[in-house]
C-alpha cells in the first residue's frame, strides 16, 4: 500500500534529510520508526502526509504518486489519513467534542453522522466522559487520546503518529501505544515515529531504523536497538 | 451539505469572537480608533471648508453712497441703472432719513449731539456672485461713468482671503484625509494579519485535518468583517457623541450673552463641530 522507491529529501537549505530510501508497508501493518534525533523520522512521516515532497524517487500511497497529487486534492487526501502529533495539536478554543467533530465538519458530514461518530470514537479512546472540556483542562495523556479520536473519526486507512508519547510520562505512554495497537488490530495501518524504547521492546512489532537519513534496519519483529549480531554485520 | 457547512462556518466566526475575547477586543479597538480618527478628520475638514466657503456669500454686498444732499431722484435713477447690470441680484435704497432713524434708536447719544442729519442716501447692492464683488466695486468707482456716486464700500481683500482659506483647508484636510485613509487601510490590513498570525498554528492543524483553504478562510473573513462593521458603528457613535458635547459647550458659552452672539466665534465653533449643526 505504501511504496517508497529511491526516495531522497533535500531541504531548501541544502540539508539532505533522507537518501535512497526503499520501503514497502502493507495494508494493516503496524510499524515503529526509530532512530536518533535528526535521523529523518519526521521527514518520512511528512512525506506520507504530504507536508513535504520527495526531491528524488517516488512515494506511492494506495497507488497514488504523492508528488503528482494536485494541490486542490490535498485536503481530500488528508481526510483519508489520520495524523497524531507530539504536541497533540488540538484547537485550543474548541471543546473535546468540537475538536473531534471538526475533522468531520471539514468533510461536509451531516449532523446525524457527526452525532453518531463523535461519541463513538470518544468512547473508543475512553474520553466520552469529558466532551465539554477544553484542551487546557485536560492532562497530556487525555489530550493525546482526544487527538487520536480526531484522527480516527474519518475512519482513515492510515494513521501517522510522530512521537505521540514524546510529551508524556512512561505509564501514560504505554496506554497511548496500546490504544494505537488496538486501533491497528481493527484494521488501520499505523506508522509511529518514536524514541520510546520500553514500548517498542514491549510490543514486538515491525521496526524500521534510520540513521543520518538512511534506512539502516528493517525487522518484521524488532526491538528499539539492533541486536549485537546485527550490529556486527551492519 | 454546503448549506450545513455554511451555517457551521458562520457559527465558527461567532465562537472565535467569543472565545478569543482579548484578541477580538484588541482588533475591535484598533479598528475603532483608526476609523474615529479618519472620520473625525474628514468631518472637521468638511465643516471648516464649508464654513470658509460659505463666508464669501455673506460678502456679496456693496454699499454705494450718494453725495451728501443729493436729490432723491438721482438715487432712484442710479438704483434702476444698477439693477439692470447682469452681475446684480438686488438693489435696495436706504434713504438718509431711514438711516437716521435707525441711528437714533441705536446710538441716541450721538444723534442728540447733532442738530442736523449728516447721513447720505445709500444703495445696498447685492451681487449674484461674491467673487465679482471687488471688480464690480472698482467699476463703480469710475467718477466719469458714475458722477453721482460719492463712495463705494466692499469687502475686497477679505473675501479673496476667505476663498483662498477655504481652498487651503480643503487641500490640507484632503491630503491629511488621504494619508489617514491609507493609514487606516494599513492598520486594518495589519490587524487582520495579526489575528491570522496568532492562529498560524491552528490554521496548520486545520490543514492537516483536511480543511480546504476556504473552510479556514471564511470564518476569519467573517470575523474581520464583524470587527470592521462594529468598529465603524462605534466610531460613528463616538463622533455623534463628540459632536453633541461640542454643541453643548458652544451653547453654554453663548447663553450668558443675552441676545447678540459674537457671530464669527459661533460660526467657527459650528465649523469644527462634527454633526452638531446641520
Ligand atoms: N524544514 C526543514 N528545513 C531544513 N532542514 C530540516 C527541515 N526539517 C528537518 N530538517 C533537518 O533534517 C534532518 C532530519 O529531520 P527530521 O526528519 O525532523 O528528524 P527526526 O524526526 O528523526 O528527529 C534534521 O537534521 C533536521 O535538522
Ligand atoms: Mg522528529
Amino acid at each position: 500500500m505504501i511504496d517508497l522507491k529511491g526516495v531522497g529529501v533535500t531541504y531548501s537549505n541544502g540539508w539532505r534529510a533522507l537518501s535512497n530510501v526503499q520501503l514497502k508497508i502493507d495494508k494493516g501493518e503496524f510499524v515503529f520508526v526509530v532512530g536518533t534525533t535528526g535521523a529523518g523520522k519526521s521527514t518520512l512521516l511528512k512525506l506520507l502526509s504530504r507536508e513535504e515532497t520527495a526531491t528524488e524517487g517516488t512515494v506511492k500511497v494506495s497507488g497514488q504518486d504523492l508528488s503528482s497529487l494536485p494541490l486542490h486534492d490535498l485536503p481530500a487526501y488528508r481526510r483519508k489519513i489520520g495524523i497524531v502529533f507530539q504536541d497533540f495539536g488540538l484547537l485550543p478554543n474548541k471543546t473535546v467534542y468540537e475538536n473531534v467533530a471538526f475533522a468531520l465538519q471539514v468533510t461536509g458530514a451531516s449532523r446525524q453522522t457527526i452525532r453518531r461518530q463523535v461519541p463513538y470514537v470518544l468512547d473508543l479512546v475512553a474520553m466520552s466522559h469529558r466532551p465539554d472540556a477544553f484542551p487546557n483542562q485536560l492532562s497530556g495523556g487525555e489530550q493525546q487520546r482526544v487527538a487520536i479520536a480526531r484522527a480516527l473519526v474519518n475512519e482513515p486507512f492510515l494513521l501517522l503518529a510522530d512521537e505521540p508519547t514524546g510529551n508524556l510520562d512512561p505509564e501514560t505512554s504505554l496506554g497511548i501505544m496500546q490504544l494505537l495497537n488496538h486501533i491497528n488490530l481493527r484494521g488501520t495501518t499505523v506508522i509511529i515515529a518514536t524514541h520510546d524504547q520500553a514500548v517498542v521492546d514491549f510490543l514486538q512489532r515491525r521496526v524500521i531504523a534510520f540513521d543520518q537519513g538512511g534506512l539502516v534496519r528493517d525487522e518484521v519483529v524488532g526491538n528499539y536497538r539492533a541486536t549485537e549480531a546485527q550490529e556486527e554485520t551492519a | 451539505m454546503i448549506f450545513g457547512s455554511l451555517t457551521f462556518l458562520i457559527g465558527e466566526a461567532g465562537r472565535n469572537i467569543r472565545r478569543n475575547g482579548l484578541m477580538s477586543l484588541a482588533a475591535l479597538g484598533t479598528v475603532t480608533i483608526a476609523l474615529t480618527v479618519l472620520g473625525g478628520t474628514l468631518w472637521t475638514t468638511f465643516r471648516m471648508s464649508e464654513f470658509a466657503r460659505s463666508q464669501p456669500e455673506k460678502f456679496n454686498r456693496i454699499d454705494v453712497f450718494l453725495p451728501p444732499k443729493a436729490e432723491r431722484s438721482k438715487a432712484q435713477d442710479l438704483l434702476e441703472e444698477l439693477h439692470k447690470k447682469p452681475e446684480v441680484k438686488e438693489v435696495t435704497l436706504v434713504t438718509r432719513e431711514e438711516a437716521w432713524k435707525m441711528m437714533e434708536e441705536n446710538q441716541p447719544v450721538l444723534t442728540s449731539a447733532l442738530d442736523e442729519n449728516p447721513l447720505m442716501d445709500k444703495l445696498e447692492v447685492e451681487l449674484k456672485e461674491a467673487s465679482q464683488v471687488s471688480q464690480f466695486a472698482q467699476s463703480l468707482r469710475d467718477k466719469d461713468e458714475y458722477p453721482n456716486i460719492d463712495k463705494v464700500l466692499d469687502a475686497g481683500e477679505e473675501v479673496r482671503n476667505l476663498i483662498n482659506l477655504s481652498r487651503v483647508i480643503r487641500v490640507i484636510g484632503g491630503g491629511l484625509a488621504v494619508g489617514l485613509f491609507i493609514a487606516t487601510l494599513f492598520i486594518i490590513h495589519n490587524t487582520i494579519r495579526l489575528t491570522v498570525f496568532a492562529r498560524k498554528k491552528e490554521i496548520l492543524i486545520m490543514q492537516m485535518v483536511g480543511a480546504t483553504p476556504w473552510f479556514i478562510r471564511l470564518p476569519l473573513l467573517l470575523e474581520g468583517l464583524f470587527h470592521g462593521l462594529m468598529g465603524g458603528v462605534i466610531a460613528g457613535g463616538l463622533m455623534l457623541f463628540a459632536g453633541h458635547l461640542v454643541s453643548q459647550f458652544v451653547t453654554s458659552v453663548h447663553s450668558p450673552l443675552s441676545g447678540e452672539v459674537p457671530s464669527p466665534f459661533l460660526e467657527y465653533s459650528e465649523a469644527i463641530m462634527p454633526f452638531a449643526v446641520s
